[in-house]
Formats: structure tokens, sequence, C-alpha cells
């Protein structure tokens, strides 16, 4: 807003903002702007983290395309984020569809409960959910045993094919919570009147689903799916822990390839690269979604 | 204690002018109000009295200093919220020390001061209760008492009775112009009430769309209204109006208009078109008194029956208006009826600017 | 009204899912009580044997591991919380040239991966001579933590009245003695699950610890529970003992404070 100082009234904090602001903005400069420029800096460069670099241009960038590793890691987030964000998301619509029109006792329980998922560190997750994986001890084989599926048992991370929809189902475990509670909270803000009102004009459970709850849960799931399109970008934890990227490079992710090229490998300008054209992805995610969510409204 | 002046005050928020050329004089130790519709720009001149807006062009001025660019704190007023803005986590005593201690003002004295207001304003119990503890009525007090407490040259008012209950409106407002009356504060009320101006100001200033329309006391304002908006503000049941064609006739004039016409003595200098105004008193079923000019028929559209009097509400041709009746009336919606004019209440207004015809 | 069928159905679909997100849990704190001697399965029950904490305790050298994580999140929280409510504040409630612009920066900031900065930050920090202290695990999430916390608090800020702030100022408080002494004060469950949620978040941030930190004695309790691991592939008891003792504390905070936790991440987001 730009107010000059006739404009303002006598005694308005003026220039004092720009001090109140000072050490939030100090530090997050420092520590993360700072880096970001000096990860696009670093991006340029061939280096390998001991020897001087060579300066490459936007060859890392290219890379991106042409490097058949980076294309996978960057298509694999793309399957995880089907787990990570639209399952959670279509998931939660459901439950938050029944719940709009039932009136549910203890609804505070279950949100404890689903959102607990969300509160443990991905490490632990990983652990967890590696046990379960196991081929030989883990849970989900011997709940196949147990059912005389004994035939279906895999090595769940183990197997090529499906090393990655392993992942990709702890990452639903885990997000799945946070949108459900979300979308249900949205869906109690809905006046009842508007389902009435659907009602009498005869709609059944799904076109008052798609007349009344997903309009007016717009902005509730632009915020579901941009935290966990970020989450599935991100995506470092669980893949360290439970694969590093394997078998092969079956669950290789560009995060990974962060991590891996930058102190295993001795890319570090590509790593650079990588996550430099992460945060951009990122951007543009969140772009579009909220762009969509907003125009939905005036609509 | 001193006087208030707004001298050709301009407020701009951007191209949209909310307050234009307002000239205004409160003479020290008056209350004030000023009344209008939203969006007439009242809200902003009391705030820009208080420093809580910059002023676009014009002088403030308090007493005889000019205020512009001093701060809020410096003017040495205080004000009365709207939503009472009591500091929710301080007692209700701290609420009302909190100006006196951020103006080093001995504790002996501030316990004093707290204590006098206290007691004026029936709060002496509340004391060491939050805020969130108090009625909407007690909240109101205890925002006075804050203002009280602080003796400033002036108190502001923003709308201080909106937010209450009608009953306690009406009692809260009798208790503020008493308290007013005692401890001669210059005062600025700012309200959307014609009523409570009516009943409370000293004089009141009637503003509209940033323009200040008329200054005066009730009475001049009521009686003698300088445009046609003051006219329809001021008075509850409010002015009807309807247009008229004038021609001179033996001893008066003829008023022609829609379902109307009836001769009117002892009229002159009336243009060949007016807006006539009609106070409710002003119009009274046809029989009921003499001396009146009519008859105007019409049809009765409502019946307002308050007790000691009836508003008809009639039906000309198109145009509503009320009809005063004392006591109770046999009148139904539906009924067709005669009213007459009475002459010396009528108002008349120029047709193109609205402004008053004497 | 809604039919009995679908009420039950309601119920059941919630019941289901919840089963889903609390089987896992379950499933490891049995498998951490499991007897240490036995045939170790995921979750299967055979007698609870809290020993095993003991054992994975001493055995994953846990203690200094939760001490490092727990300097490195009081100190993270406690600056970052104090630098937010300041900003906020200015964000929320003055008006000064740019502040739009200096929001938006801090917006984005909110989705810059830590994946995309690490990389530079080890470098840097290297050349320094910080890797492998608290701060090179502390400056970096003062910095995240400072991005989220300002957006919160101004989110915050912005539902204050007008008019309380006005008061003060004509009462004659500066903006200090506003902030910290009328507004602050209503501003304490926003400032708690700012703080809850921060705390959630430094303590489970792996990768910067993982990639700072090579310092057994500074290592943070994610990272500990990653070593722990790499040694312990075969003894799932052990294992699961030391993933729960990492998990417990925010857990604990979160069965506690869950109200705040929940309802405060939702009416932040949706602010937002």
């Amino acid at each position: 807003m730009r107010a000059t100082a006739s404009e303002r009234p006598p005694g308005e904090p003026r220039l004092v903002g720009y001090l109140y602001l000072l050490p939030a903005l100090v530090a997050f400069t420092a520590f993360v702007l700072v880096p970001l420029g000096r990860a696009v800096w670093l991006s340029f460069y061939d280096w390998d983290g001991v020897t001087p670099g060579t300066w490459t241009g936007l060859d890392n960038y290219a890379e991106l395309f042409s490097e058949e590793a980076l294309r996978g890691a960057f298509a694999h987030a793309l399957v995880l984020l089907f787990f990570y964000a639209l399952l959670p998301v279509g998931i939660g619509l459901l439950l938050a569809g029944l719940v709009a029109r039932a009136r549910v006792r203890g609804l505070a329980f279950f949100r404890t409960v689903l959102f607990l998922p969300q509160v443990i560190a991905l490490v632990v997750v990983a652990v967890m959910w590696r046990m379960i994986y196991d081929p030989g001890s883990g849970a989900l084989n011997e709940l196949l045993r147990t059912f005389g599926l004994g035939s279906l048992t895999q090595s769940w991370l183990g197997d090529f094919n499906l090393a990655l929809p392993a992942v990709g189902v702890v990452g639903t475990w885990v997000w799945f919570g946070l949108a459900m509670v979300l979308l249900m909270a949205g869906v109690q803000k809905i006046p009842a009147s508007l389902y009435d009102a659907a009602r009498v004009d005869g709609a059944g459970m799904v076109r008052e689903f798609f007349a009344v709850t997903l309009p007016a849960l717009r902005g509730e799931i632009a915020v579901a799916l941009t935290l966990t399109t970020i989450a599935a970008l991100r995506n470092f934890d669980l893949i360290y822990i439970t694969t590093k990227g394997g078998p092969g490079d079956a669950t290789s992710v560009p995060a990974f390839q962060v991590y891996d090229r930058a102190f295993q490998t001795g890319e570090v300008g590509s790593a650079a690269a990588i996550g430099i054209a992460l945060t951009a992805i990122i951007f543009c995610f969140s772009f579009v979604i909220n762009r969509t969510a907003e125009r939905g409204y005036a609509l | 204690m001193a006087g208030v002046r707004f001298v050709g005050v301009d407020k701009r928020y951007g191209s949209v002018e909310a307050v234009r050329g307002l000239d205004l004089e409160v003479t020290d130790g008056e209350l004030m109000v000023i009344v209008g519709p939203s969006g007439s720009g009242k809200t902003t001149a009391l705030r820009m009295l208080a420093g809580l807006e910059s002023i676009t062009a014009g002088e403030v001025l308090i007493g005889d200093r000019v205020v512009n660019r001093v701060a809020p704190r410096e003017r040495d007023v205080a004000m009365v919220f709207q939503d009472y803005a009591l500091y929710p986590q301080m007692s209700v005593f701290d609420n009302l020390a909190f100006g006196l201690r951020r103006r080093k003002v001995p504790k002996g004295e501030i316990a004093a001061r707290v204590q006098r207001a206290a007691e004026l304003l029936d709060i002496g119990s509340l004391l060491e209760r939050k805020p969130g503890q108090l009625s909407g009525g007690q909240a109101q007090r205890v925002a006075l008492g804050r203002a009280l407490v602080r003796q400033p040259q002036v108190f502001l008012m923003d709308e201080p009775l909106s937010n209450l209950d009608a009953k306690l409106r009406t009692q809260t407002r009798g208790e503020i112009k008493r308290l007013q009356q005692d401890v001669r504060t210059t005062t600025v009320y700012v309200t959307h009430d014609q009523v409570e101006a009516m009943t409370m100001g000293d004089r009141i200033a009637v503003m509209n769309d940033g323009v200040l329309e008329q200054v005066g006391t009730p009475e001049e304002v009521y009686e003698r209204p300088a445009n046609r908006f003051v006219a329809g503000f001021i008075g509850s049941p409010a002015m009807s109006f309807f247009d008229a064609a004038v021609t001179r006739e033996d001893g008066g004039v003829r008023l022609r208009g829609e379902g109307v016409d009836v001769h009117v003595p002892e009229r002159s200098a009336l243009p060949a078109s007016v807006i006539v105004g009609v106070r409710p008193e002003a119009a009274r079923l046809w029989g009921t008194t003499t001396g009146i000019a009519g008859p105007v028929p019409g049809t009765v559209v409502y019946v307002e029956a308050l007790g000691r009097e009836t508003f008809v509400g009639v039906d000309v041709a198109g145009s509503r208006l009320a009809v005063y009746e004392e006591g109770r009336s046999a009148l139904q919606p539906g009924d067709t009826v005669e009213f007459g004019l009475v002459p010396g209440a009528l108002r008349f207004f120029a047709p193109d600017s609205g402004a008053a015809i004497s | 009204m809604t039919s009995r069928r679908e009420l039950t159905l309601t119920y059941v679909v919630l019941g289901a899912f919840s089963l889903f997100a609390l089987a896992p849990v379950v499933g490891i704190v049995l498998t951490a009580l499991q007897d240490p001697d036995g045939l170790a399965a995921f979750g299967s029950f055979n007698g609870l044997h809290p020993s095993n904490f003991a054992d994975a305790w001493r055995d994953g050298n846990f203690g200094p591991y939760l001490r490092s994580s727990v300097i490195v999140m009081v100190v993270v929280v406690a600056v970052a919380s104090v630098l937010s409510v300041l900003a906020g504040y200015a964000f929320g409630m003055m008006r000064f040239r740019g502040s739009q612009v200096l929001f938006y920066v801090v917006l984005l900031g909110l989705m810059i991966p830590t994946e995309a900065i690490v990389v530079p930050l080890y470098y840097d920090y290297r050349d320094a001579g910080l890797t492998d202290t608290y701060w090179a695990l502390i400056l970096p999430q003062i910095g995240t933590s400072v991005a989220f916390g300002t957006f919160w608090m101004r989110a915050f800020f912005r539902t204050v009245p007008r008019s309380l702030v006005e008061a003060a100022r004509i009462d004659g408080a500066s903006s200090w003695f506003t902030l910290w002494r009328v507004v602050l004060p209503l501003a304490r469950p926003a400032v708690l699950t700012m703080m809850l949620l921060l705390s959630m978040w430094t303590w489970n941030e792996f990768l910067l610890a993982l990639v700072m930190v090579t310092d057994e004695g500074l290592r943070t309790a994610p990272l500990g529970l990653s070593f722990f691991q790499g040694r312990n592939q075969t003894d799932l008891t052990l294992l699961a003992a030391g993933a729960v003792i990492v998990a417990t504390p925010i857990v604990l905070l979160y069965v506690f404070l869950q109200r705040h936790f929940i309802r405060g991440m939702l009416s932040g987001a949706v602010k937002g």
C-alpha cells in the first residue's frame, strides 16, 4: 500500500514496522533465501564438492530431460503424487461427503486417531512400514497367509514393480488423515439449509455431493492438495529409510537424487539443479491448484 | 476543556471522497451529535478528530491548536468505540487505569479518578472483573468510564449505543446526556440514529455522502430543515414528499400534484414547481381539524397504532403519505379516506437542488 | 434426515479408516513389547516386556540423541516464535510500504523445500566450520520456521479488532506496549499452536541432520534411529522399541494437546 507520510494518520507506526519485521526477515533471508540463491549458482557448475568446479551453464538442467535416471525420478514423483495427494484427498472427500449428511457423534475421537500419522516422524513411519512389508515376518504377508492368500505374498519393497506403489501406500497412510480432517472440518461449515434445499429439489446422495459439498470445499481441497503435493515432491525421509531408491532405480525420486548426487556421487551441481527444479515444480503446482480453486469461486 | 473546529476538511481514499469541505464548529462544553446514514462520512470525521485517520485537506483544531499532524495521544482526547474495545485480559480497574498509567499519572490520583468514575457510572462492583464477564450494558459503561477517567479536552463517541438492545439504549441515552452535562466536556457524538441525535444533542450536524447538510439545534433542524435530505432524515415517522405544480390563486397558491389538488393560503414566492414536504402531524383526517387544506383522497395502506397516537399510511396516486391521528384509529387498510394538510406545517423544497424554500 | 443405514455406513467407513491409521502404530508398540528372545513378528502379542525400551535406549544410545533433539527443538522454537510474533504483528496490524510484496516472499518461502537448500547449506557451512555443530541444525530451521510462523501469526493478528489497537493508541500506548500487553494475551492459543507445530516439525526433521551431522554425539533422534536401524535389521523388538522412543515425545504432546494441533492446523491452513 503506497501511503506517503502525509497520508498516514499521525502516530501510526511507520518505519517501526520495518523494525519489527527485520529479525525475522534477516533470519529468513540468511538461512533460506541466500542458500536458495547459492543453490541456483551451484546448479550452473559441474562440481564434485572437493576440487574446483567448472562452469556448465544450463547443462545440469538439460540433464533433467535427457538423463534417464532423472527422468525416471521425476516420473516416480508423479506416481507418488497420486498416492500422496490424489488418493488421500479423494478418500477425504468421500468421508467428508458421508459426514456432511450424518450427525456423527464422537467426531473428535475419530479426528484424533485419523490425524495421528501426521505427528509421527517419517523415519519412524519408514521403520514401521519396513517391518510391515518385510517378506518374512512382515505383517502384510502374515495377514495374507492367515487368509489363505499365501500365494500373493511378495517382497513388497524388493520388487521392481511393487516397490513404488508400496512406498506410495505409506504416503497415503501418512496423509489421508490430514486430508480427511481438513475436509471434514470444511464440511461442518456448510449450512444445513443448503442440503435441505437440495433434498427438497429432489437431489440424491451423489447429486448433493456434486452440487453442494464439492463447491463449498474448494478452499479446503486446494489447501489439502497443496500440502500433499509438496509432501509428495519432497519425500526424502521415507525413500531413504525404506528403499534408498531401490531396488535399482525403482523408487528413485528427485529428493533422493539430490542427496545421492550431492553427497555420494560428487555431482553437486546436478543436485542443486534438481533441488531448484523441485522448487519450481512446487511453485507451479501450488499456483495452478490455487488458481483453479479461485476461479471455481468466480464460477 | 476546548472547542473543536473543522475548517474545509477533505478526506480522500484514493479516488473516493469520504468527506468533502467540512466546516463545523463545536463550542466548548457542547454535545454535538453528527448524524447521517452509513457512508455519510460522520465516522470518518470523528476519526480524523481522534487522529486515527489522516487529513487530506483542511485543518482540524482542538482549542486553538491545529492538530492535523499531532498523534492521538498528544491530542488529549478520549474515545468510546462502538464495540467498546476493552482490553480483554485486564480487569475493569486496569482498563480504566490504562490510559492514566501510560501518562505517568501518580498512583493515588489514578485510584481517586477510577473511584469517582466508578461511582458516577455505577460500576464499582465490577472493578475486579474481566471484560468477558460483563454484560453489554456494563461493558458500555466501562468504556465510558475509561474515557471519563482521562479527563480529556474532548470526548469522542462512535455509535456507543448501537450494540445495546432498544430498552437499554433509551436508558443509557439519558445517562450519557446527564453525564455530559455534569462534566461539561466538549463531546462529539456520532450516530446513525436520528432519534438519538434529537434527544441527546445540544446541536446536531447532519451529514450525507461526505457533505455537511445542516448544523443546528434539534428544533432548528426539525422545524427548519435546510434541504430535502435533512427534512426526510430527521423525524420519525419520516416526512413524506410529493411533487406539485404551483399556481397563484386568490390569497394563496394552488398545489397540484398526483392525486393532490389543494389550496393553501398565504404562501408567496414559490416557484412553478416544488417538492412539498409533509410531516405526519401536518396531515390530519378531513373533518377532524379546522383550517386545513384539502381534501386529499387516498387509500389506507397501513395503520401504525402506537397507543397514544396512530400513523396512517395513505396511498395517494402512487405516493405514500403518513397521516397523524390522535388516539386510536378506526381505519383499516383498504379503506378510502380523505385528509387535509396543515398549511403552516408544510415545507417546500426546490425540485432540482432540494434546498429549502423559505 | 439421514437414514439409519447411511449413519451406520458412515460409522463403518470412519471406523475402518481409523483402524487403518491406528493399526501400524499399535503394531509397532506391540512389537516393541514383545519377548526379545522369542520369535519376533510385527504386531504379534506375546506378553509385555518393557525392558526392551531400556535395552534399546542403551544399545542405541538414545539418551544423547534425545538431548540433541531437545536442544535444537527448544532453541529453534523459542527464537522462531519470538521472531514470528514480531513479524506477524507488523504484517497483520501495521501498514507500511512494500508489506504486500514482502509477505508474498514469505509465502513463497513456505514452499521452498529443504531439499533445495540443503546442498548449498552443507557446503557453505562446511567451509565456515559450522558443520557438526548445533548451529548447523538450528539456524536453517529457524529460517524455515520463521516463514511458517510469520504467516501464522499474521493470520491471527488480522483477526484482532482494529478498535482495540486504536483505543490503546489513543490511551497513549506505544506499538511495543500494545503488542505485549494488549494484543498478545489474546494470542496465547495461536502462539501455543504455532509452537506445537514448529516443535513437531523440528523434532521430526531428518534430512538436515543427516547431511550436517557426522559426529555421533550430535545426532538428533530421527538420525539416531536411522543408524540404529542400520545396525539392527534383524532384531525387530529392539528396533521397534527404538522407533517408539523416538516418536513418543511428540505423540505424547499430541495426545495431550491434540485439540490445539488439529484446530490450529485447520484454521491456519484455510485462512491462508
